[in-house]
């Protein structure tokens, strides 16, 4: 696997959805190939990064209770 | 000793959808805010679609894929009832956007993207919103969601390969709309001229 290839997968391989021989490949790649490597390495924080920042909301009790009211109090 | 009274059927039915569609309230309600823009339509929505999804429970083959199933619902919701009066669709040229790569303009400077850091909750949620539509709801489901390529294309109702595409280009304007904030703020030089 070249660069290019490396680049135009490496998000299938964070997200996990490379079949196991093209993951293969391409951690083979990365292994051998620091800016690779480096890029990987940004890319993967960068998705943890948006994760982290997006999940903290959740839904509010108030529509919670809304919910549970609708549902089973009629 | 006689046998024990089997529950009644409502309250199975209730138990089950506490259990395998109530868990997912969180996730619902931070897809139907990124979807349409605002707290009291995500309410409603998220509401509409726990009724929906209440009444049509028997429907749903219990221990699969409930997340997923809701979500489905919630988007064909905001498709019907909610799209047309909040953001307006819009169709997107694919091919014209062009591929950024910020990872090349920080490679020297922040290889590590330690700017990330500084870039609060709010901000990042500003960034997604601003996304078109397509991009959005992509990037929320996998990102945010954690659904996997093939979870994501049943609920769009697209190929696979538009999930991956349609990815690739949302993260990469995600990235490019946080480097310029960053960028701007000061939390990073940036490359560009
Ligand atoms: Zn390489």
């Amino acid at each position: 696997m070249n660069c290019r290839e490396c680049a135009e997968h490496l998000y299938e391989y964070l997200d996990r959805e490379l079949t196991p021989e093209l993951e293969r490949e391409l951690r083979a790649h990365l292994d051998e190939c620091p800016p690779c490597g480096e890029h990987h390495d940004f890319e993967a924080l960068f998705l943890k990064f948006v994760r982290a920042r997006c999940r903290a909301q959740g839904a509010p009790p108030e529509l919670r209770r809304r919910i549970l009211r609708e549902l089973f109090e009629e | 000793m006689p046998a024990p009274t089997p529950p009644a059927p409502v309250d199975e039915k209730r138990a089950s959808f506490e259990r395998e569609a109530l868990v997912h309230l969180d996730s619902l309600y931070r897809v139907a805010q990124r979807l349409t823009g605002n707290a009291a339509d995500a309410d409603d929505l998220v509401q509409e679609t726990m009724l929906k999804a209440y009444r049509s429970w028997d429907q749903y083959t219990k221990g699969t894929n409930a997340k997923g199933w809701l979500l489905t619902i919630l988007r064909n919701s905001f498709i019907n009832e909610y799209r047309r009066r909040t953001r307006h669709p819009e169709s997107v040229d694919i091919d014209a956007i062009e591929p950024f790569a910020v990872f090349q303009d920080v490679q020297e400077e922040d290889p590590q993207g330690a700017f990330f850091d500084r870039i609060v909750d709010d901000e990042v949620l500003r960034a997604i919103d601003t996304l078109p539509e397509t991009f959005r709801e992509t990037v929320v489901l996998s990102d945010v969601e954690g659904l996997s390529y093939q979870e994501i294309a049943r609920i769009l109702k697209v190929p696979v390969g538009t999930v991956k595409s349609r990815l690739f280009r949302a993260r990469q304007m995600l990235q490019r709309k946080l480097y310029d904030y960053a960028v701007g703020m000061g939390y990073i030089k940036g490359s560009k001229p």
